[in-house]
Parts: structure tokens; C-alpha cells; sequence
């Protein structure tokens, strides 16, 4: 059975047949729920997210327009929750308490990699704007090309590389600070 | 080349994005000066624990809440498709559909106006003949599943299984008109809704047998995946042996292969 592109999926689901929606959730959920993770370190808040913006991707199926890879129109969409994220986070003065609460466990310890390392990465990680924080998530974690990261956020290669070379530098500055 | 260029330039030379001419360049300056080195190492050092690092799985409740969101927006749009098919003919009391519901809203008010008469009286009375207009508002569910189960409009059709839902003890005929539907109704949707009315029931061992066998019997790859989630979430023993089939089948989908391959964590 040959696979369909994702925006041929997309296509169908704004025709009205929503269960191919199904395929677009078990092709992109672990990604979106990730990139919420990396920028939220809370495993509640990234699940709730995740839920809202399949939601949203059926109720605004509609405003889908095929000039957009779907990947780019998905983390659009998700830009957008966690900013509202962020907004609601601020109202209720909760922004600078809620990152200290989560470790990560570390991956494998045979590298010699420790988890206070992971959790002054995190710290570090906290003290970026959000901006910084998704172009770092989106090339990094996502490994997304800056073209692909131009098209989501809307801004020019260059300068997603100035932000990207700025949000680098400021993280060393963070992180070899703490040692 | 000066520092500041080096620094603007530093990532893409890690990423090695770089034509050769300014690699070069970069590796000259680098030779002579100290900091930009530094910095070079210290940058490296934080783009490798980034990329290092692992990929986080969600809980399980992520993927059975979509799909149970899925449905209602199925239903909700099924319903919607629905209300414009009839619009333009057929006013509304004459469709069979809208008549088995008023009858039934009757009935209920008809309970509830039972209920205040009796209230003043003899409680145990009341509660007998409340138990009485209950169980007929269940046979009257019943007949209007089968009824409507005839229905040529799918909308209707899933109407006719949401029910079920509302009986409290489906009895043997219910449960085979459901399966019936899960096995062979020709649209996907309203097998979709028997699987999940049916699901509420798993309980019952007939129940349960029956949605592990229709597992292998369903190559709609939304079936597959819904009824999978249901019997991992029940941590369904006797599903393992179709859902071994159906990772071992090589037309199945990815997406469902991928999702099946996951149960097989809370069923092994």
C-alpha cells in the first residue's frame, strides 16, 4: 500500500473525512508532544497541549491552505498553543515556579553523561525567550532545516541564524556560568 | 577574518555548512586565538548535549483521549450532514428518526410526572412502577435500534448504536445486532460507533470475545487502531495473538503497525 504525503491526508480530512485524521496524529504526535515538552519540562501541560492542537487542526481544518507543507502548518498551530500557553502561564504567576519542578531521567549513564548535567541544561534552557527557545527546539530537537523554521515562524533565514547564533551564546553563557 | 565574524559563523561551521574557503578561513583564525576556541568548544559541548538528548513518550491516555475526540467530531459532523440531507424534503415529524426520539422524550416525561404523583404516596410503590417505566423506556430503545438500525443514512445508523448506550443491561439479541454492525455494516463510521458502544460492555466476557475476534477481521486501519486501544486499555490477554497478526501482516499500515506494536508493552 503506498503511503500518502501528508498533505494529500490533509486534503481528505478537509473534505470531511476526519478518521484520516488518525494517520496524521500517529505520524506527528510524539514530535508535537516533544517540542511541547522541551519548551514547557512538564509532562501534563505537553499532553494537554498535544490534545488541543489535533482538536484545533479539525476545527480549523478549513483554514489549511495547501501552499504550506502540513508539518509547517502543525507547528504553526502549535506556536500559537504555546503562546497562549505562555500568556495564561504569566496571568496566573506561575512561569518562574513551575521550571525547577521537573528532572528528566538521563538517557544512558555509559556515555558519562550525568543528570545534573541535564538539569543545568534545563535551567539554562528556562532562561531563553521564546522565540530562542523554539528555534533551538524546532533545529535541534526536530532537527528542521532554517528554511522549514523560516516558514513556520514567518521570519528570513538570516535571521533565525542570528537568533539560533544568539540563543547559543546565551546558553553557554548560562551554562558554563553554573559550573 | 575578526572575531565577531568567526562567532556569527561558528554554528554553521559545526554544522558543517560551510564551503571550504570559510572553513578554512575559521580554522586560520582559530590557530591564533584562544577565546574564539574556547567558545568554539564550550558551543559544541552545549549543541551535543542538546541533540543527545532523548525523545519523551506520552502517557497512553494521550492516544485513546484523540481517538475518543475523533469520534465525537465524527458524530458531531455526521450529525450536522445529516440535518442539511433532510432540509430541503421532508419536514421534520416525518422523519422515523425524530419520531422514535419524541416518542421516548415522552415516555420520560411521562416517568418523571409518575415519579412527583407517586411521591406523596406509598415510596416503594412508586420506585416499583418507576423500575417498570424504566425498563420500558429501555425496550423502547431497543426497537428503535432496530428499527433504525435499517436506516439507509449512516448518521442515522449511528444514532441507532448510541443507544444502546443508554441500556443498562443489553441482553443477548442487542449484543448480536452490535457485533453484527462492528463485523459488516458497510460504513466505517457507524462500525466505529458499535465498537466503542460495545466496548462499555467488554465486561461481559461474550463481549470482550467477540471484539478480539473482529480484530482480525476489520482492515479499515481506524478499526484496527480503535479496537486495539480498547482491549489494551482492558489489558486484553487474548488480543495478542490478532494484533501479532495483524504487526506480521505486511499490508498493514505503519501507523497502525506502529500503534499495535505499542500495545504489545501492556499485553506481554
Amino acid at each position: 500500500m503506498a503511503e500518502s504525503t501528508d498533505e494529500i491526508v490533509m486534503e481528505n480530512v478537509k473534505k470531511g473525512n476526519l478518521t484520516e485524521m488518525s494517520v496524521l496524529f500517529e505520524r506527528y504526535h510524539l514530535r508535537v508532544y516533544n517540542f511541547f515538552f522541551r519548551l514547557t519540562f512538564d509532562m501534563d501541560v505537553s499532553q494537554d497541549l498535544t490534545q488541543n492542537l489535533f482538536y484545533r487542526m479539525i476545527k480549523y481544518k478549513n483554514s489549511y491552505k495547501s501552499e504550506y507543507s502540513v508539518k509547517s502548518w502543525i507547528f504553526q498551530i502549535a506556536r500559537n498553543l504555546h503562546a497562549d500557553y505562555c500568556k495564561e502561564e504569566k496571568r496566573s504567576g506561575e512561569l518562574f515556579l513551575k521550571t525547577e519542578k521537573y528532572t528528566v531521567e538521563p538517557a544512558d549513564d555509559t556515555e558519562g553523561f550525568h543528570e545534573d548535567e541535564y538539569e543545568r541544561l534545563e535551567r539554562a534552557m528556562s532562561d531563553l525567550s521564546v522565540e530562542q527557545k523554539e528555534i533551538i527546539v524546532l533545529s535541534r530537537f526536530q532537527g528542521m532545516k532554517y528554511e522549514e523554521i523560516s516558514e513556520i515562524t514567518h521570519q528570513s533565514v538570516g535571521a533565525i541564524k542570528v537568533a539560533m547564533y544568539r540563543a547559543i551564546r546565551q546558553l553557554r553563557g548560562i551554562y558554563f556560568k553554573q559550573i | 577574518m575578526k572575531c565577531d565574524e568567526v562567532e556569527l559563523k561558528m554554528i554553521d561551521y559545526l554544522d558543517n555548512n560551510l564551503d571550504s574557503g570559510v572553513r578554512r578561513e575559521i580554522e586560520k583564525h582559530l590557530e591564533t586565538c584562544e577565546s574564539c576556541l574556547d567558545e568554539l568548544k564550550e558551543s559544541q559541548q552545549i549543541l551535543n548535549f542538546i541533540s543527545k538528548d532523548e525523545i519523551v513518550k506520552p502517557a497512553d491516555s494521550l492516544r485513546i483521549n484523540f481517538y475518543h475526540m475523533l469520534h465525537s467530531e465524527i458524530n458531531k459532523s455526521e450529525k450536522k450532514s445529516k440535518v442539511q440531507e433532510h432540509k430541503p424534503a421532508t419536514p421534520w415529524y416525518n422523519n422515523s428518526s425524530y419520531r422514535v426520539a419524541a416518542g421516548i422524550a415522552l415516555l420520560i416525561c411521562g416517568t418523571f410526572i409518575g415519579l412527583l404523583l407517586h411521591s406523596g404516596f406509598n415510596a416503594s410503590l412508586a420506585s416499583d412502577e418507576l423500575k417498570q417505566l424504566h425498563s420500558e423506556v429501555s425496550d423502547l430503545k431497543k426497537t428503535a435500534m432496530f428499527t433504525m438500525l435499517k436506516e439507509e443514512s449512516s448518521s442515522e445508523r449511528i444514532q441507532a448504536v448510541r443507544y444502546v448506550e443508554d441500556i443498562d443491561q443489553p441482553d443477548q439479541n442487542v449484543i448480536e445486532v452490535l457485533v453484527r454492525t462492528l463485523n459488516t455494516d458497510r460504513n466505517v463510521n457507524v462500525r466505529m460507533a458499535a465498537a466503542y458502544a460495545l466496548s462499555k460492555f467488554a465486561d461481559q466476557r461474550m463481549v470482550c470475545d467477540s471484539l478480539v475476534k473482529s480484530l482480525s477481521l476489520q482492515s479499515d486501519p481506524i478499526l484496527q487502531v480503535t479496537l486495539i486501544n480498547i482491549l489494551a486499555e482492558r489489558k486484553e490477554k487474548s488480543a495478542l495473538k490478532p494484533i501479532q497478526e495483524i504487526i506480521a501482516n505486511r499490508s498493514t499500515l505503519k501507523e497502525v503497525r506502529a500503534v499495535a506494536q505499542n500495545s504489545l508493552r501492556v499485553l506481554i
